[in-house]
């Protein structure tokens, strides 16, 4: 089904019976756990549509299905932009899967990921229920934040079907700095950039190479960025050498068998040993890691507490999730009221639930 | 019987000093920074550490006898009333900052330990805490993630929320876990998003990790005065649209300078109408090149007064973040509002309230974080004379008010008692009933701060106060089905 | 307990954090919002004078560190002057050990008495009576303060008058203090050299006994008016400025005017007189230096007494007399603002409390490696010296000045 209304969504959802899939464009459909099979499809990208977007606010409305590239082009007509960068936003990724997925970019280091930008949702839940929470200012506490609690749900909790975001400006400039190093070499300068007070937008280390992004006036980043470079090797990239250097940064999330995975910022060596390739946000500790095989995952899982399996070769017997956390007994507590019948998303969460 | 059983346990288990049922005694608890709402609580518990903490909710939950958790008691939504014939359990005794991690740049605090210490302890690292509620010297951690606590630097750097690593929380049945984790990478649903600002509903907080930053390279203050509020108002707005995203833009209005001048010397001019004060922060260059920017949209100001060192910077804000309790120098009684509208909306909103103050005939006074359109309308009036009512009913519509120009009801202090008769103005019954299902999740029972955040009929009256179509539903901007 | 002056706390808390015996307990009662919620409660009726209302009012310092970190400007000092009268009045309590506090410390001749009786108990260790071990932990809180005293000290007396190395710049009298004319002879001496140096006549007035500070804090006010006006009696006139080198006992001298306001007789010189009240610190400050320092080599932490800091106001005075001495190093002290627990007689009627703040603040003091700690009153100089185990020297800063103009260099 691909309902192009949230009345027609929220039909669809009442008035079938039996399990049901969320999707949006389909760019995460392998992440997490596979789904049973027999489930009844919704797909989002019907809805499409920008709601509101008032650029002196800073904030931006829209239905979960608007691509997160579609949107980025709108608001850079205005100078602005959502400070969110997944790997897989140029390939159409929607607004409403990048927080069902929980998913974000190197701009994770300055700008945080979905929780951090997204103010508002409107979500269908398993009964029909439509359902608001937030608004559309960027300060608001009032009531319980489901946009948050719905970022990494998966399609488990309710259908995500309206999202209001935080905007922020374009920067005027930007550059990016490539300094080789080895994976304990750049946790090193990854401290010395901080204290340094340079305030880089992105540090991202991947192919033995950390990358420092500054992002501001055209004086300021050039200056920031020669401050940069701290020994021979280091050097300030070139527009073209620069794209390149983030390209490579998104293909680790194509690789065969992809986790991302949270730890301590100072145990990023032992996460990048068992990594074949790796995209890590140094400072914040949060990795994009593609590994050989199976047993390097359990490997990891072993001895990181948040793992989330973002891709894995078709056939393969690897189990989505690992050892359960302390908060997945809370998870299922979460699980059975709003959605008490087991409908959305069956097998995103197995074993777990 | 619950109740002296209960007691009795409490005293058996934690000690006759962690117990207080002495009826005058129990009264200093009975109200937190919001006075105008009282209960006297059957018992407060004074634990010592997350094991006495875990054992008084167990022994709370066991005996089916509702708490609510209470940090310094600064809150300013009755967020930490007590229930009568319910337990308080406060948290000042857990106060030890556990560790600061340098390298990892974070720290593990307990719940009590002040907003302010935490940047003090960091401070020997270069590092600090960031979210600042102006009662940062007093206010804890733990009551911080309860209300997601902001602040005037939350416009660049945001809230509680996004400073929170991971919280240790005791759950309202008495059992313990953790939410969040060593990076923020959940796998799974971000229960520590949806925990953070739930108000004491869902859990009793007994560990915090939080993020620390390097403290920015540079700093660079000014104070505009301006003839109007409305003029302030735009020249907030014109910042924001020119693409700058300031550490801080703050507005207090003249009767709101009257009583900080009266309480600190602060050096705000008595005569301006309006002043903005706005700081920018991070590497020089940036700073620079953006406070020029600055300086260059405040062409409406009548008077720029840059910042010229630390010290008169610190004056500024010294002036700025005892605002609210220097009112108690104008007036013996006030309500703080804490309403959120759209930016490009400040200026409408500043001259509705004025006003609607004009026709309540009461005086208002604006102190408010103007970056982010959260309003601090602060209605004085004296309880003596009678004024409660009036005043309670003019605060109430502010908050309204803010709603109808398309923003929320609490920026930063949450609705707590305060505000959950009005929640059905910015909510449907479907988004309260499904809020109530996460809260279900965790508090099946509902004895962790009952009578919070949701309308009941015992606070607002046989009926929750109708529901009126929202704003953007009645323009089409959001359909309501 | 005036409904007005309580109105003005709109229990914000920002004084919980400066409150010491907050800070100990964190109990909401234990704090100056709560004690001030307390008062609250019984102007209305709604308490009972007694029980907890005594209990929380009794435990208060009376530091005063809660005044300046209000910012609704509630005059707390006198909210707990007037609630204090109220339990001495309305439920009296305590009063075997009370009354001997009451009738040994603010009488020099009773003091040096006992105190002899202590230097035998130093000395040879004798017990000296079993009253003392039937009330163990203040028993102990009295015998441990005894600081080492001198039998020569405590028959030292302050000459009656110290004529100026050169001309006169002040005519000043000092008040030789109670307890500390017995135990601090030394820094009563130190104060007339460096007065004296600093081209100050000085003036001991005869007849001068307690200025009823003790009484004042404790709710005995009607004993403190009684000191009062024989201080003013004792003092005369003819002076450019009364110099007090305790800061307790400064800032009770300073509330004169008001204590007294009911007097006619006493009024108006009660007012004259309080305006002319300087501490030590203040005076040395608002005098150019003429008398050459000569070098003290040391890392000096200062603790802010409270009833300088907090009832005077009198904060950046003392470390800048101290800044002057070249060679010295002032180093901040963690929680400087906490109270060391000593204020005035609450250390002997309050043992517990007061012994987990002076711990509390020797470990803070500690924490510095300073060289030699120095605080400007006599209170805070027994109860740091009482937990300080380092052997780090304690001086009133009139003692490290009065070093570098003798040029002795001592520590």
């Amino acid at each position: 089904m691909r309902p192009v209304t949230l009345a027609e969504l929220r039909d669809a959802v009442r008035d079938t019976d039996g399990p049901l899939l969320a999707r949006g464009a389909g760019t995460a459909a392998g992440w997490a756990g596979t789904p049973l099979p027999g489930a009844t499809e919704i797909e989002t990208t019907g809805l499409d549509r920008l709601l509101t977007y008032n650029p002196d606010d800073m904030t931006v409305a829209v239905e979960a299905g608007m691509p997160l590239a579609r949107l980025q082009a709108e608001l850079a007509s205005r100078g602005q932009r959502i400070a969110l960068d997944a790997a897989r936003v140029p390939a159409g990724a929607t607004v409403g899967g990048l927080v069902a997925t929980a998913d974000s970019g190197p701009l994770r280091h300055s700008h945080g990921g979905p929780r951090d930008l997204v103010i508002g949702v409107t979500v269908v839940l398993a009964d029909g229920t439509v359902a608001r929470s937030g608004g559309h200012v960027i300060k608001n506490v009032a009531g319980y934040d489901l946009g948050k609690l719905f970022c990494g749900s998966f399609g488990t909790l309710g259908v995500i079907t309206e999202v209001v975001l935080r905007v922020h400006p374009l920067p005027p400039a930007t550059r990016t700095v490539a300094l080789p190093r080895d994976a304990a070499e750049a946790l090193d300068a990854v401290g010395r950039l901080l204290a340094a007070r340079l305030e880089p937008a992105a540090l991202e280390w991947c192919d033995g190479t950390l990358l420092a992004r500054y992002e501001g006036g055209p004086s300021s980043v050039e200056r920031r960025a020669a401050a940069t470079l701290i020994r021979p090797g280091d050097k300030v990239l070139d527009p073209p050498a620069e794209a390149t250097a983030w390209r490579r940064v998104r293909e680790v999330s194509d690789e065969e068998t992809v986790v991302r995975c949270g730890s301590r910022p100072d145990q990023f060596p032992y996460v990048a040993k068992h990594a074949a390739r790796i995209a890590s946000s140094v400072a914040v500790g949060v990795h994009t890691v593609a590994v050989d095989d199976a047993a390097a995952v359990e490997r990891l899982r072993a001895e990181f507490e948040h793992v989330t399996l973002c891709r894995r070769p078709a056939g393969s017997g690897l189990p989505a999730w690992g050892r359960p956390h302390a908060a997945v007994p809370l998870m299922r507590a979460v699980k059975q009221r709003f959605d008490p019948a087991g409908r959305l998303g069956a097998g995103r969460f197995s074993p777990w639930f | 019987m619950a109740l002296t059983d209960l007691r009795d346990k409490l005293v058996a288990d934690l000690g006759r000093d962690g117990v207080i049922d002495d009826p005058a005694h129990l009264r200093t608890y009975e109200c937190d920074a919001l006075t105008g709402y009282r209960v006297v609580p059957a018992l407060v518990v004074l634990p010592r550490d997350a094991g006495e903490v875990a054992t008084t909710v167990r022994a709370c939950a066991e005996h089916g006898v509702p708490f609510v958790a209470r940090g310094a008691g600064t809150g300013l939504s009755g967020g930490a009333l007590p229930t009568a014939d319910g337990v308080v359990i406060s948290l000042q005794r857990l106060r030890r900052i556990v560790e600061v991690d340098p390298v990892n740049r974070r720290a593990v605090v307990q719940p009590g330990v002040t907003n302010l210490d935490i940047s003090k302890a960091a401070a020997a690292y270069g590092l600090y805490y960031s979210p600042d509620p102006s009662s940062q010297q007093v206010c804890t951690i733990g009551g911080n993630v309860a209300e997601n606590s902001g602040g005037a630097h939350c416009l660049k750097y945001g809230f509680t929320a996004n400073h929170v690593l991971a919280v240790d929380v005791v759950l309202p049945d008495g059992t313990s876990a953790r939410l969040g984790g060593d990076a923020p990478h959940q796998a799974g649903f971000d229960l520590l998003g949806a925990f953070v600002g739930s108000e004491g509903t869902l859990g009793v907080v007994t560990a915090v990790v939080v993020r620390l930053l390097h403290t920015p390279a540079t700093v660079r203050t000014l104070v505009a005065d301006f003839e109007s509020t409305e003029t302030a108002g735009a020249a907030v707005t014109a910042v924001i649209a020119a693409g700058i995203v300031p550490a801080a833009i703050e507005m207090m209005d003249n009767l709101a300078i009257e009583a900080v001048n009266e309480a600190v010397d602060a050096g705000f001019d008595p005569n301006t109408a309006a002043v903005l004060i706005i700081e920018l922060d991070g590497p020089a260059d940036e700073v620079e090149e953006r406070f020029a920017e600055v300086t260059a949209v405040c062409t409406a100001a009548t008077r720029v007064t840059i910042a010229q060192d630390a010290q008169q910077r610190a004056r500024f804000w010294r002036g700025r973040k005892a605002a609210f309790a220097a009112v108690g120098r104008l007036s013996p009684n006030y309500f703080v509002q804490d309403g959120v509208v759209p930016r490009t909306r400040l200026s409408e909103a500043l001259a509705r309230i004025a006003a609607m103050a004009g026709e309540a005939g009461l005086r208002v006074a604006n102190v408010f974080h103007a970056g982010d359109g959260n309003l601090h309308p602060l209605v004085l009036y004296s309880e003596a004379a009678g004024e409660h009512e009036r005043a309670e009913a003019l605060s109430s519509a502010i908050a309204e008010l803010c709603v109808e120009l398309g923003g929320s009801l609490s920026g930063e202090h949450g609705i707590g008692t305060d505000k959950a008769c009005s929640m059905p103005r910015m909510f449907s019954a479907d988004d309260l009933e499904t809020m109530q299902r996460l809260r279900a999740a965790f508090d099946p029972a509902g004895l962790c701060n009952p009578g919070k955040i949701f309308p009941t009929p015992r606070l607002c009256g046989e009926r929750p106060g109708p529901y009126r179509p929202h704003p953007l539903e009645a323009t089409g901007v959001i359909e309501r089905l | 307990m005036k409904r007005e002056l309580l109105d003005v706390c709109v229990h914000c808390g920002f004084c919980l954090p400066t409150c010491p015996t907050y800070v100990l307990t964190g109990d909401e009662a234990e704090s100056p919002r709560g004690r001030i919620y307390l008062m609250s409660l019984a102007e209305r009726g709604e308490a009972s004078i007694g029980g907890a209302f005594t209990e929380h009012i009794d435990s208060c310092l009376g530091c005063l560190a809660c005044v300046p970190a209000c910012p609704s400007g509630v005059q707390y000092n006198l909210l707990i002057e007037a609630a204090r009268p109220r339990i001495e009045e309305e439920a009296p309590r305590d009063t075997l050990f009370r009354r001997l506090v009451f009738a040994l410390f603010p009488y020099p001749r009773r003091l040096r008495a006992a105190a002899v009786f202590g230097v035998l108990y130093q000395r040879i260790g004798i017990r000296p009576t079993r009253l003392l071990a039937r009330l163990p932990a203040r028993a102990r809180a009295l015998e441990s303060l005894l600081p080492p005293v001198r039998v020569r000290d405590l028959f030292a007396r302050t000459p009656r008058a110290t004529l100026p190395a050169g001309s006169a710049r002040r005519r000043v009298a000092l008040l030789t203090g109670c307890a500390q004319r017995v135990f601090f002879a030394k820094v009563n001496a130190a104060t007339v050299r460096v007065l004296a140096a600093e081209g100050c006549e000085v003036v001991a007035p005869r007849g001068q006994g307690c200025c009823g500070a003790l009484s004042l804090h404790s709710g005995r006010d009607e004993e403190a008016r009684r000191f009062a006006r024989r201080t003013i009696d004792a003092f005369g006139d003819g002076y450019d400025a009364i110099v007090v080198n305790v800061a307790g006992c400064g800032s009770t001298m300073k509330e004169y005017g008001e204590l007294l306001s009911a007097d006619p007789e006493y009024r108006e010189r009660a007012a004259a007189f309080a305006a002319k009240v300087r501490d030590v610190t203040e005076l040395l400050a608002e005098l150019p230096p003429v008398a050459p320092r000569h070098p003290v080599e040391a890392r000096v932490a200062y603790h802010d007494a409270c009833h300088l800091a907090n009832a005077q106001r009198i904060t950046a005075e003392p470390r800048q007399v101290l800044a002057a001495i070249p060679g010295v190093v002032l180093v901040d002290v963690p929680e400087a603002q906490i109270c060391c627990g000593s204020a005035g007689v609450y250390n002997l009627l309050q043992p517990e409390a007061a012994e987990e703040l002076g711990k509390r603040k020797a470990a803070n003091l500690a924490s510095v490696a300073a060289d030699v700690i120095a605080t400007a009153n006599a209170g805070c100089l027994l109860q740091i010296g009482r937990f300080t185990s380092d052997g780090t020297p304690i001086v009133h800063p009139v003692e490290l000045v009065d070093a570098s103009i003798r040029g002795t260099g001592s520590k």
